[in-house]
């Protein structure tokens, strides 16, 4: 029994007129401590950034390979394609859920799809850090484009495209949304009425806006697979740094992605869920889908990292087993197994749980945590290694590299800027879709086959 | 078609690093940037070792994978083989960097002209004025500040501006006036020959059709201007027993 059916039917409907819906437009001391805690992250990201800018990237670990033995791309690049892997699940599962009319996930659709857009931004804003002249390179990277550079890619195609495209996507699906609450009386009415738009929610307009959505998320897939394909081409394509040049980085960046991705979503769900008392808006049966798909997508991961571990220990050239020593014995061989660990517990865990049929969302909350700094960790092993141990002239013996406080301030910085967005977004718009009961209950979404499905599903809560 | 090449004579290299001292005040490089640098490599295990010298300039590929990636075009190759970067559209993203096999890109992790005069000489500072007098020591070549080329670039060392990506140039600055790098002209026992390889009679076609020659990580098909005759090439066992500096704070 939630919150909001303990008061009388009168006294609810009395409240929802004057407020509005899912704490839209309120703010609690809860989130002000946390949007205060998330501003502080930004600030000292901007101190760390402001560093760099000042005594230029000498200020972190970062170094040139050869000669003077250290790593030239670290813990940023890391985090761009991190954070570009993690938009990749969001705005998947908000267009799986129209295509294939995925009803009991509509109540995660829009956070998905504001977790893409935030996650594009930090994705985007940590290339820009990364870079020795960031001006310059805003400027540049559009002015004087390559398609011929894996950058390409990575920065025009995720930052124009795939940003613009998800933007797009977030925009149309939520005009409705907009419409119902341009219609109540709020501070934020006008902001509302600008976001709907001439959108009156009529029958017309609604079924236009379901063929754009349709044929929007379907442009989107092939999109994103390439513009996350394109990440992982930039270390596939490089013949000359062992480790790196191989056909399954391509596959494997996807998967990885939709691996940390789909651990964002799910801890999110369950702070909305939590935190809104929208235990009927998403339900177990959305967590228990969300974990099956997590756990394939772990089950596919594991297999590529045993083929390449296979590949890497059975008859490898020099430089290569030197990058593979490093890996499985040496350097780095705490982190590597380290996120082997916080890769194939969690698919157990969720193999479990889909054999048992009993989700735990408490434990769902831990697996995504868990697998995010697993995807985290991968991402740096991806990166590092082959910098620091794969030359292929006889640079010394091997190179190193840590992180300064710099970058690890502007890491702090750009996970409390994500932290920030969203949960102000979420004071501003629904983060749930407004169930069509709320607004029009003659309108039936297919509802009718939804009971048949819950029956199938038999989901436990405990 | 002019296409220029060199020719690293490992028989004759005797390992004293002239050419790597002559490039690093022709550039001015900062410290601990070697756009030459020489390997002194030791194979094998005592007692049967064998020392050997391997310089090691840009490759100036043909088929250059740090062309190929840069998101720009700052770094770019020309009709006449060099392969160079334009200072001022290079965006720092050091993704040439990553790409090159051979260890050639060095990028300005810091300012020349900031308070760590030992980073690289700055004529500005006071302390040099006290003793110069403010005259620009000969090394200090204004060829570099001018744009080179057909195509007008600044390409030329010595600005080492801050977050941008440089290496050997194979000395553009001087071959546009008629002269040999900086590197090849120093060589005291004449292991480093440049010239104009597409022209049959220049001295250093001349010299390659008598020799047997090889590349560096030829398999990787990058096709490097730089060729190497006598010696062999590193083994993937050969060990660097003297490293140059590698710091590039203090």
């Amino acid at each position: 029994m939630t919150v909001q059916d303990a008061h009388a039917p009168d006294e609810r409907r009395e409240r929802e007129e004057t407020e509005l819906p899912m704490g839209v437009g309120r703010v609690s001391r809860g989130w002000i401590a946390f949007v205060g805690l998330a501003f502080l992250g930004v600030v000292v990201g901007i101190i760390g950034f402001l560093t760099e800018q000042g005594q230029g990237l000498v200020g972190t670990g970062m170094r040139d390979l050869g000669t003077m033995g250290g790593a030239t791309w670290g813990l940023y690049i890391t985090l761009v394609i991190y954070f570009v892997g993690v938009s990749f699940a969001g705005i998947m599962i908000a267009a799986l859920i129209r295509l294939f009319n995925l009803e009991h996930l509509k109540g995660i659709a829009r956070m998905a799809e504001v977790m893409t857009v935030v996650a594009l931004l930090l994705g985007a804003l940590a290339i820009i850090v990364d870079l020795g002249k960031p001006v310059r390179g805003v400027v540049n990277l559009f002015r004087y484009a390559r398609p011929q550079s894996p950058f390409f890619g990575t920065f025009s195609l995720v930052i124009t495209g795939y940003l613009f495209s998800s933007l797009v996507y977030m925009y149309v699906t939520a005009r409705r949304d907009a419409a119902v609450l341009a219609a109540r009386p709020s501070k934020l009415q006008g902001f509302f009425r600008a976001w709907s738009a001439g959108y009156e929610d009529t029958a017309d307009q609604r079924a236009r806006d379901r063929r754009t959505t349709f044929w929007l998320a379907l442009a989107i897939l092939p999109v994103l697979v390439v513009a996350t394909s394109s990440l992982g081409l930039v270390f596939g394509l490089q013949v000359g740094r062992p480790g790196w040049f191989g056909t399954l980085q391509a596959p494997a960046f996807v998967v990885l992605a939709g691996v940390s991705g789909i651990g964002h979503i799910i801890v999110l769900a369950a702070i909305v869920r939590h935190a809104l008392h929208q235990e009927d808006r998403i339900g177990v049966d959305a967590f228990a889908w969300l974990g099956r798909f997590l756990m394939t997508l772990l089950f596919v991961y594991c297999y590529f990292v045993a083929v390449e571990i296979f590949t890497t220990i059975y008859q490898p050239a020099v430089a290569e087993q030197r990058i593979g020593d490093a890996l499985l014995t040496g350097r780095y061989a705490w982190l590597f197994w380290g996120s082997i660990v916080t890769l194939v517990v969690p698919a157990l865990l969720l193999a479990w749980m889909a054999i048992k049929k009993q989700w735990r969302i408490g434990w769902l909350v831990a697996i995504g945590v868990i697998v995010n700094l697993g995807a985290l960790a991968k991402r740096y092993l991806i990166v590092v290694p082959s910098q620091t141990h794969g030359q292929l002239l006889p640079y010394g013996e091997v190179g190193t590299y840590s992180p300064t406080w710099v970058e690890y301030a502007v890491m702090i910085g750009l996970f409390s800027l994500g932290a920030l967005l969203v949960a102000i977004f979420m004071k501003i718009f629904p983060i749930i879709e407004l169930a069509d009961a709320d607004t029009d209950p003659d309108v039936d979404d297919g509802g009718a086959e939804r009971p048949e499905a819950h029956e199938m599903e038999k989901e436990v809560v405990s | 078609m002019t296409k220029y090449g060199m020719v690293v004579d490992l028989d004759r290299c005797q390992g004293c690093r002239a050419c790597v001292e002559a490039c690093k005040i022709e550039n001015n490089t900062p410290s601990a940037v070697f756009w030459m640098h020489v390997f002194r490599l030791e194979d094998g295990e005592y007692p049967n070792t064998r020392l050997s010298f391997l310089p090691r300039p840009c490759q100036h590929c043909n088929n250059a994978p740090c062309v190929k990636v840069c998101p720009v075009g700052a770094r770019y190759g020309r009709e006449d083989g060099l392969v160079l970067t334009d200072y001022d559209r290079c965006i720092g993203c050091r993704y040439c960097e990553v790409a090159c096999p051979y260890g050639v890109n060095y990028f300005n992790w810091r300012s020349p002209d900031d308070a760590f005069a030992d980073y690289q000489m700055s004529f500005d500072d006071p302390d040099v004025v006290a003793v110069t007098d403010g005259a620009v020591p000969p090394y200090r070549n204004p060829v570099h500040d001018r744009k080179h080329g057909d195509e007008r670039r600044r390409t030329s060392g010595s600005s080492h501006d801050k977050g941008v990506m440089e290496k050997c140039t194979f000395c553009v600055h001087r071959v546009e006036q008629g002269l040999l790098p900086a590197c090849v002209d120093t060589c005291p026992v004449g292991a480093l020959r440049f010239g104009d390889t597409d022209d049959d009679e220049t001295p250093i076609s001349q010299f390659l059709r008598t020799r047997e020659t090889f590349q560096l990580l030829e398999e990787l098909g990058t096709d490097p201007s730089v060729v190497y005759v006598g010696g062999t090439a590193p083994t993937s066992h050969a060990r660097e027993i003297e490293r140059p500096m590698t710091e590039v704070t203090r």
